[in-house]
């Protein structure tokens, strides 16, 4: 690995750390931050579950504000400060390797970009908890705390795109000769396709964030930094489309493990590919901000929003298809305990088509579930995708990144705890959303939207689905501290057929998307 | 060299991974979406406000001669750095300083007729819905300006240290690339906000 860190000279532990380049360890830093943020993101999850439990008045927190702080701290943390970098991290550690190099592109631009994240979400956190956040309803924000959390944001932002450059253009730029853009593993082109549009769209969201800030530090604010506005023009970064562009590295890691787990090749490789590409561009969703409203008419009633919601779940559901069809090509290869990889990246995937359907149903104007908790539904069940799709990558690629063993089994619980988490919280919210719920609740019935009575179970069902993502999450971390000190990993436990199992991918000859499978048919059919 | 002495024909070179290139043109792909997004909220806001009747800017507080005075100095810059592009490629030193040097100079030129200007015109920032937009889309697209200028600052200590290469030719394209982004982008500023008001 190149590394330019002070390891040749005689540096601390410390030094190490900080000046490290090596995209194995930024990888491993992405992934451990992200965890943490992960953990923290759910914990306020729980405490916004468990004030749902009675509309009526808020019992956990203060104020209405105070519970729109943290509901909004648990969608902001979860999508920005934990799934996004534990995606990013999984691409920093994987995608060079799987396009045949050992280094990012600008090495130290990519260790810069962690940390100016790893500051901004410490920010941001901070900010949060603070009594800042990004607004609130009645504006009973400290303003200077608001303002922190929006330069805390600003820098995760920064620091996303950093890092997102830099992947990018290892990918197109660092890959071995052969390895055409059409021939790259599904994992690095879906970071391909998901890191373009977070170029396209996060300089929005940092667009509006400066807009806010600037405006929020002028005595009054004139729209943009009143506090009762901030969150509805970045909201859209959080909700459907959106939510697609930042989870459709699932996609990718579904389908680098099915394939090997079957023994089978992909049989639509270039379908995957256009489909892919098409999830990629329904998430661009920097246009449906409410300033972008026409009179009368929300953008989220526009035709582009509803055409765009049942395309996503057509093209979701292709996905599936296709991945079904790999399975029962090989399922004869499967044998009787399918990889626990296998089995979470293929839920990851029912996961996301689930979104598919949440948010095509709450694009549907006569049900009018605009607004309602079926919104919190979708966003749940995507990110939850994304999530679990990233549980299923580190324990694929796991051993080859930390070059240690871990429990698989202990993985594949974790996975499964989270799954049904995710599952309950989506199924609840959705159903909550039917019966008038509201999607910020507040704290008293009118503002939850004076739904109708059976929300209250619903609601604590969706506790219950909450606390199970937390549980699942603390599983996966402590999978992950196990593996630190596991036991050294085989280099290629799962027998890959992509560039990132190989010892020397330079030795690898590049005439297809699975090399390495090509190199042992080629053996197999000599000997 | 003998007569008759055969030379064999060198391999060609391996194709060199244009890396600089390629990072240069996500990053400034995701700059243009910046402004991109600032301009969209500027037309958005702007026709809302004057749908209902109501003053955008108040009457002759943007002159059209400040915005002129800066979009000639950006065109001028955008010609010194097409003749750094071209002294790069052909290798030549003495040129490359010279354009490079007098596309930074015209860049901290723009920088200061902004400020100077902004100073001049007595809109405070938070009079209205406009200005603090006007405020946000003009100091953000200065900081884009002294990026630039300060990697074309980059390039020419490059250059006088001895590090006029291939590696040089493609960092005098990827500034210029950054910089003609920043010259576009001006050139919306110039046209909708000095020009259309």
């Amino acid at each position: 690995m190149t590394d330019t860190s002070l390891e040749t000279v005689d540096a601390t532990a410390l030094e190490r750390v900080v000046t490290s380049t090596d995209a194995n360890t930024l990888g491993r830093y992405w992934l451990g931050a992200g965890s943490l943020a992960l953990l923290a993101s759910l914990v306020a999850g729980v405490l916004v579950a468990l004030e749902r439990l009675d509309l009526s008045g808020a019992e956990v927190f203060g104020s209405a504000d105070e519970v729109f702080q943290f509901w909004s701290a648990h969608r902001v943390g979860l999508v920005l400060l934990a799934v996004v970098p534990i995606l990013v991290g999984l691409g920093t550690a994987v995608a060079p390797r799987q396009v045949g190099t050992d280094t990012v592109a600008f090495p130290r631009m990519a260790a810069f970009s962690f940390w100016t994240w790893l500051l901004g979400a410490g920010t941001t956190i901070t900010g949060f908890l603070i009594d800042g956040g990004l607004g609130a309803p009645d504006a009973g924000s400290q303003r200077q705390a608001v303002a922190l959390t929006m330069v805390g944001l600003l820098m995760a932002i920064v620091g996303l795109l950093g890092a997102t450059v830099s992947l990018l253009t290892t990918i197109v730029a660092g890959r071995v000769p052969g390895l055409t853009l059409r021939r790259i593993p599904l994992f690095s082109w879906t970071l391909l396709v998901s890191g373009t549009f977070w170029l396209l769209t996060l300089p929005v969201l940092a667009a509006n964030t400066v807009l806010a800030y600037v405006d929020l530090r002028g005595r009054p604010a004139v729209r943009f930094g009143a506090e009762d506005a901030i969150w509805e023009q970045l909201s859209w970064a959080f909700t459907h489309p959106q939510v697609y562009a930042f989870a459709l590295p699932l996609v990718g890691i579904a389908f680098d493990v099915v394939p090997v787990s079957v023994r089978s090749r992909l049989a639509n490789h270039d379908v995957v590919l256009a489909l892919t590409g098409a999830l990629g561009v329904l998430g661009f969703g920097a246009y449906a901000q409410t300033f972008f409203d026409t009179p009368g008419t929300p953008i989220m009633r526009e035709a582009i929003y509803v055409v765009d919601a049942f395309a996503a779940a057509v093209v979701a559901l292709a996905l599936v298809g296709g991945l079904a069809d790999t399975l029962r090509r090989g399922a004869a290869n499967l044998g009787g305990r399918p990889p626990a990889p296998m089995v979470l990246s293929v839920l990851s995937m029912l996961l996301l088509l689930g979104a598919g359907v949440a948010g095509a149903l709450r694009a549907v104007d006569p049900l009018d579930l605009l607004g309602t908790s079926a919104t919190g539904a979708q966003m749940t069940l995507t990110i939850g995708a994304a999530l679990v799709g990233a549980m299923a990558g580190t324990l694929w690629w796991g051993d080859r990144i930390f070059g240690k063993s871990s429990s698989q089994g202990l993985g594949l619980l974790a996975g499964l705890a989270a799954v049904v988490g995710v599952l309950l919280v989506g199924a609840a919210d959705l159903v909550s959303g039917f019966l008038g719920q509201a999607d910020f609740t507040g704290a008293s019935v009118a503002a939850a939207g004076s739904p109708d009575s059976g929300v209250d179970g619903l609601n604590a069902v969706a506790l219950v689905g909450v606390v199970l993502v937390l549980v699942g999450a603390l599983g996966w971390f402590a999978n992950g501290i196990k593996r630190l000190t596991g036991a050294p990993a085989p280099a290629d436990p799962w027998g890959g057929h992509t560039l990132e199992w190989a010892d020397d991918p330079s030795s690898v000859e590049v005439t297809s998307e699975r090399p390495l499978l090509d190199a042992r048919q080629t053996e197999g059919a000599s000997a | 060299m003998a007569a008759g002495t055969e030379i064999a024909p060198s391999a060609a070179p391996l194709a060199r991974p244009r890396t600089l290139l390629v990072g240069t043109a996500f990053a400034t792909g995701a700059a243009v979406m910046f402004f991109g997004a600032l301009f969209a909220l500027y037309f958005s806001v702007r026709n809302d406000t004057l749908a209902w009747g109501a003053e955008w800017f108040p009457e002759g507080a943007i002159e059209l001669k400040p915005g002129g005075s800066l979009m000639s100095t950006y065109a001028m810059a955008t010609i010194t750095m097409m003749w750094a592009h071209y002294a790069s490629r052909n290798e030549d030193r003495i040129h490359g300083y010279l354009a490079l040097g007098l596309t930074a100079l015209l860049g901290v030129a723009a920088v200061n007729q902004t400020v100077f200007y902004f100073n001049d015109i007595g809109l405070p920032i938070d009079h209205s819905v406009a200005t603090t937009l006007l405020y946000v889309i003009v100091g953000a697209h200065m900081v884009m300006t002294g990026i630039a200028v300060l990697w074309m600052g980059l390039v020419l200590l490059r250059a006088f240290g001895g590090q006029a290469t291939g590696r040089h030719q493609d960092l005098v394209i990827s500034v210029s690339i950054f910089w003609y982004a920043a010259v576009a982008v001006f050139t919306v500023i110039w046209l909708f906000i000095y020009v259309a008001k």
